[in-house]
C-alpha cells in the first residue's frame, strides 16, 4: 500500500516538472533502502561514470557540436549542399536534410539542429515558394534525422547502457539511417518537382567556390566516420580530435567564435547538457542495478513470454511502446532507464543488441515529432512563433514517412547489421 | 534574500570557471594522448584515468550549472501553460523535492567516501581515490543548495502581493 502510494508520488511530481534525475534518484535511494541496502550503493553505481572509457567521448563531442552551431559554419555547408544538390527538383529540401543531419549527428538531437539552422534554412524554403506546410514540417522533422549517424550521443549512450562496441553500433546506424534521408529526400523531391520550385543550375564555378569556403569543416565526417571505420582511432579518440580541430578552426582559421568573449560562453553551454545528462545517467546506473538484483527484467520477461511468442510481435508491440516512450521522455533518459528493461526481453527474442539499439532510436526520433507532447514540436513552435498545434499538423506526412522506415529497418536486421558483418567489425 | 542570490551566483560563476578550466585541459590532455599514441605510439598512463575522472566533475558542475539555470532535463509539457503564480507553486514543491533528493544523495556519497578512506582505495598509484570522488558530495551539496535557493526565490513569488506580471 505504502509503497504504492510512494511510487504514485514520484509520478505526480515527475509530471509537475522535477528534474527527472531526482525522480529517478528518489526512486532508487527508496528501493534500496526498502531492501535494506545502505544508500551509499546509489553512489557506488553512480561513480561507474569514472570507470567508463567511451564517456570521455560525450563532453569532446557535445562542446565540438556547440562551437560548430555557434560558427557561420551551419551557411557554409548549407551553401555548399546548395550548390551539389540545388540543381535537382526539391534540391533545397534535400539540402535541409543532409544539413540538419550532419548538425543532429554533431550535436547530439538536443534540439540544437532546430534552433541553429532552422532560422537559416526555413526563410529559404518559403522564399523559394516550397508550400508553408511542407516547410515547417521538413524542417522540425529533420531535426532528429541524423541521430543514427556517427557521433551522434545517443549512440553512444546505448552502446554503454546495453554493453555493446559503440563502434559497431556507428557502423550499423549507416545504412538505417540513409534509409530515413532517402525515404523523406523522395517525397521532397516529388513536391519540389509540383510546387515548381526553381532550381539553381550545377556549376563548376559555384561548386568550386563553396567546396572552398567550407574546405575547413569538409574534413569532419571524414575525421569521424574514416577514423572510426578504418580503425585509425576509437570513439574516444575521434572525439578528442574532433573537439580540438573544430575549436583550432572555428576560432583561429575562421575567426568565427571569438575566443575571449564566446568560447567561454559556449564551454559552459555545452556542459550544462552535459552535465544534466550524466546526472540521469549516474542516478540511473543505481536504479537499473537494483532493478537487476531483483531480477525485474527476468520477470518482466516471463510475463511478457506468456503473452506474446513471436519476436515479430514483440517488435511490433515494441516499437508502439517506444514511440509512447519517445513523447514523454527525452531520447537520453529514455534510453538510459528502458533499455535495461528491454534488452534481456529482446535477448530472448533473438533479436540482436545492436539491432535493438538502431530500433530503439529510431522510435525515439519518431518520438520526437510525435503530438501531444513530442519535444522537437515545442522547439520549432517556439523558433518559427508558430502555435503548436500547427507545427503537429505539419510533422504528420513526415512522422507517417518515417514510420515507413522505421517498419524497414524492424522487420529487415540485415539493413543495421550487414554493414557490420562486411566491415568485420564483430 | 539579496545575500542569498549573491552567494548563489558567486557559486554558480566558481563552477562556469571550473568547468571551462577542466574542459579546456580535458581537449589538450584527450588530443594530446592521440597524437603521442599515434605518433610517438606511447602515452600517459595516468590520462586515461585523468580523463575518466574529469568526466565526473565536469558532469557534477554542469549539472550544478543546470539546476542554477532550472535547465534541467525534466517532463514540462504539463506545466508549461500554467500562469506565472500557480507555476511558482509548483515549483515549490518539485524544488523542495529535488533539493531534499539532492541532499540525501549527498549523504549517501559522505558514507561511500567513508569506506573509500577506511579502505584505502587508490585511483592511480599512490593517490588516495577520495581526492578523484571528492566531487560526488561536494557536487550534490551544491545541487541541493542551487535548489534550495530556488526554493525560497519560489516562494518569493507566491509571497509578494498582486504580483507583477
Amino acid at each position: 500500500m505504502t509503497v504504492w502510494l510512494i511510487v504514485l508520488a514520484i509520478i505526480v511530481l515527475m509530471l509537475f516538472g522535477a528534474p527527472l534525475f531526482t525522480i529517478i534518484g528518489a526512486l532508487a535511494l527508496y528501493l534500496f533502502t526498502s531492501a535494506e541496502i545502505d544508500q551509499s550503493a546509489v553512489i557506488i553505481e553512480l561513480y561507474r561514470i569514472a570507470d567508463s572509457p567511451p564517456l570521455i567521448a560525450i563532453p569532446l563531442f557535445t562542446f565540438a557540436g556547440y562551437m560548430l552551431a555557434e560558427s557561420r559554419a551551419p551557411q557554409r555547408l548549407v551553401r555548399l549542399a546548395q550548390a551539389l544538390f540545388g540543381w535537382l527538383p526539391g534540391g533545397l529540401a534535400i539540402v535541409v536534410l543532409l544539413t540538419c543531419a550532419f548538425f543532429t549527428a554533431f550535436t547530439g538531437a538536443s534540439g540544437v539542429t532546430i534552433v541553429a539552422l532552422g532560422g537559416l534554412l526555413y526563410p529559404m524554403l518559403v522564399k523559394e515558394s516550397y508550400p508553408e506546410r511542407f516547410s515547417l514540417g521538413l524542417v522540425t522533422g529533420s531535426g532528429s534525422i541524423g541521430l543514427l549517424f556517427p557521433p551522434s550521443l545517443p549512440i553512444i549512450i546505448y552502446g554503454m547502457v546495453a554493453e555493446v562496441s559503440i563502434d559497431q553500433l556507428f557502423v550499423a546506424g549507416i545504412l538505417p539511417g540513409l534509409i530515413l534521408v532517402g525515404v523523406i529526400g523522395v517525397y521532397s523531391i516529388r513536391v519540389g518537382a509540383r510546387a515548381k520550385v526553381p532550381r539553381t543550375p550545377l556549376t563548376v564555378s559555384n561548386v568550386w567556390a563553396s567546396v572552398k569556403g567550407a574546405v575547413w569543416e569538409i574534413p569532419l565526417p571524414v575525421i569521424v566516420v574514416g577514423g572510426i571505420y578504418g580503425g585509425i582511432v576509437t570513439a574516444t579518440e575521434a572525439a578528442a580530435v574532433t573537439a580540438f580541430y573544430v575549436f583550432v578552426v572555428e576560432v583561429f582559421v575562421h575567426r568565427d567564435v571569438s575566443l575571449r568573449k564566446d568560447v567561454p560562453r559556449v564551454m559552459k553551454e555545452s556542459m550544462l547538457l552535459v552535465g544534466a545528462i550524466l546526472a540521469i545517467l549516474g542516478v540511473a546506473l543505481g536504479l537499473t542495478n537494483y532493478l537487476i538484483d531483483e531480477q525485474v527484467p527476468q520477470q518482466l520477461f516471463e510475463y511478457v513470454q506468456t503473452q506474446i511468442t513471436s519476436p515479430l510481435t514483440f517488435l511490433l508491440i515494441l516499437n508502439g511502446f517506444l514511440i509512447i516512450v519517445g513523447m514523454m521522455m527525452d531520447i537520453f533518459s529514455a534510453t538510459i532507464v528502458v533499455v535495461p528493461l528491454i534488452l534481456p526481453i529482446a535477448r530472448a527474442f533473438n533479436i540482436d543488441p545492436i539491432h535493438l539499439g538502431i530500433i530503439f532510436l529510431t522510435n525515439l526520433e519518431i518520438g520526437y515529432l510525435t503530438p501531444p507532447v513530442g519535444l522537437n514540436l515545442f522547439l520549432s513552435s517556439l523558433r518559427f512563433q508558430k502555435p503548436v498545434l500547427q507545427i503537429a499538423r505539419s510533422v504528420l506526412v513526415f512522422i507517417g514517412l518515417q514510420v515507413i522506415a522505421l517498419l524497414l529497418i524492424t522487420y529487415i536486421p540485415e539493413i543495421s547489421l550487414w554493414l557490420v558483418g562486411v566491415m568485420g567489425t564483430r | 534574500m539579496k545575500i542569498l542570490k549573491a552567494v548563489d551566483g558567486a557559486f554558480t560563476r566558481v563552477e562556469g570557471w571550473l568547468v571551462i578550466l577542466l574542459l579546456s585541459v580535458m581537449i589538450l590532455l584527450a588530443f594530446g594522448q592521440v597524437v603521442l599514441r599515434n605518433v610517438f605510439n606511447s602515452g600517459l598512463i595516468w590520462g586515461e584515468v585523468a580523463l575518466r575522472h574529469m568526466v565526473l566533475w565536469i558532469g557534477f558542475l554542469g549539472a550544478a550549472l543546470a539546476a542554477s539555470g532550472e535547465r534541467h532535463i525534466s517532463i514540462d509539457a504539463l506545466t508549461r501553460y500554467l500562469p506565472r503564480k500557480a507555476k511558482a507553486s509548483v515549483k515549490v514543491v518539485t524544488h523542495l523535492f529535488a533539493a531534499i533528493v539532492c541532499f540525501l544523495l549527498f549523504r549517501a556519497s559522505l558514507t561511500f567516501i567513508g569506506f573509500e578512506i577506511a579502505d584505502r582505495h587508490t585511483v592511480y598509484g599512490e593517490v588516495p581515490a577520495w581526492y578523484a570522488q571528492v566531487i560526488i558530495p561536494a557536487g550534490f551539496l551544491l545541487l541541493a543548495f542551487h535548489f534550495a535557493v530556488r526554493l525560497v526565490l519560489s516562494i518569493e513569488v507566491l509571497v509578494k502581493k498582486g504580483g507583477e506580471q
